[in-house]
């Protein structure tokens, strides 16, 4: 679920284009790393700290990616490493196991959809906050002293 | 912060809710997944029965696979246990052996029959058996050593007459693990028990075989693959201790000694 806000300021057009890149950039991590959950991850924690002397609206919004991204990587592991178990070890497939790639796949799907939104209306140098992770963001991520 | 921990909660909720939700729905049943793991397991079954029937010669002789087969039998119809689903091979060898393959072949060599001095001693080594069959324990070691992939593989073409030999050799030369194997020993006392055959014989066989001093040493497979003989006879003879003891014979003393001549 995802909000459009304004910001505390207007941010400038090169402002926007970063922060819109940020969310490209774990699409594009999610294509090129799939089936591993750790490679989306790296992608967005480079970018985080190459903007981390970032304007507030960039920071902001690699915050908020990031912390998405984290979630996605939790749960993504679990699955990863429950299949790889199920491949290579004695462990066998369950409705339980079928039930949480369900999951994974619902969530996934949803954070890719929103991560393409997000990357678009930021462009566009609209606020787009995301439930929970905004909050979490807001609580992390702190304006400039100035 | 409150906003963040409702939000929070919420959100875990949400995930743990459709979790439990698609948790309900019997995906297995849906997805034939049973169906094609249970295919996997009939055609590895068949697989590595063929090595062993290419290798050796299958004794067909009426009067020792009844004998064996009503010990089976017995053993069955006394826990619940489907008989049909447990497809015995007599195989002519001296190796003191006898050991379970995926959908429930289960191979008895006549080394077995020859040195087992009474049906009850046999049925405990069957009854052994059958738990591993039926606690699936085949398919546990093999995808323990190399993996379910590999196993699906091995079923779908890539049918790797090297693997499966080795595997086959395995199945038939190495000891599940040790809970495993305590797992099939305790079972087997409950089915022996079930079936009113006396478990202690299954105590004795091992006990006997332990003692390698005598003149069946050269034979002695079962024993390799079943390790810590001694240990696994105590801990049978405990557990019998509270079992009834009110038995009956299986099969006639005449039937045994029959197939006993027959073997020779």
């Amino acid at each position: 679920m995802s909000f459009k806000n304004t910001f505390t300021y207007l941010p400038e057009d090169h402002e926007a284009e970063a922060a819109s890149n940020s969310y490209l950039m774990s699409l594009l991590f999610i294509m090129a790393g799939l089936p591993l959950p750790i490679v989306n991850l790296i992608g967005t924690v480079i970018f985080f700290f190459s903007n981390r002397k970032s304007t507030y609206f960039v920071r902001w919004h690699c915050t908020q990616n990031l912390l998405s991204q984290l979630a996605i990587f939790l749960m993504n592991s679990v699955g990863f490493w429950w299949t790889i178990s199920i491949l290579f070890t004695n462990e066998s497939i369950s409705n339980k196991y079928i039930a949480y790639i369900m999951v994974l796949l619902i969530f996934n799907l949803v954070e890719m959809i929103t991560t393409i939104y997000a990357a678009i209306q930021t462009r566009k140098g609209f606020h787009i906050q995301w439930w929970f992770f905004a909050s979490l963001t807001n609580l992390i991520c702190k304006a400039d002293k100035s | 912060m409150r906003k963040l921990l409702f939000q929070g909660i919420v959100s875990i909720g949400l995930f743990f809710g459709a979790w439990y939700l698609l948790m309900q729905v019997n995906w297995m049943r849906i997805l034939h997944i049973q169906q094609a793991t249970d295919k996997v397991q009939e055609e590895l079954g068949d697989l590595f029965w063929d090595v062993f029937k290419q290798n050796d010669l299958e004794i067909k002789d009426v009067k020792i696979v009844q004998a064996v087969d009503s010990v089976i039998l017995s053993i069955c119809s006394a826990n619940q246990i489907n008989y049909k689903n447990i497809k015995l091979h007599i195989l002519q060898k001296d190796e003191i052996n006898a050991f379970a393959l995926p959908n429930g072949h289960l191979i008895v060599f006549s080394g077995l029959l020859m040195h087992t001095d009474n049906v009850e001693q046999l049925a405990g080594v069957l009854g052994h058996e059958i738990a591993h069959i039926e606690l699936d324990h085949v398919m546990k070691k093999l995808t323990n050593e190399i993996g379910f992939s590999v196993l699906f593989s091995l079923t779908t073409g890539n049918k790797n007459p090297e693997l499966v030999k080795q595997l086959a050799k395995s199945l038939s030369s190495t000891a599940f693990e040790r809970k495993m194997e305590k797992q099939a020993d305790i079972k087997s006392v409950d089915y022996l028990t079930k079936a009113f055959i006396n478990p202690i014989a299954f105590s004795d066989f091992l006990l006997k075989l332990s003692e390698k001093d005598g003149p069946i040493n050269e034979y002695l497979s079962w024993i390799s693959t079943h390790p810590n003989s001694k240990e696994r006879a105590s801990y049978i003879r405990l557990y019998c201790k509270d079992k009834k003891n009110s038995f009956k014979s299986v099969i006639s003393a005449s039937t045994w000694e029959m197939m006993k001549e027959e073997l020779k």
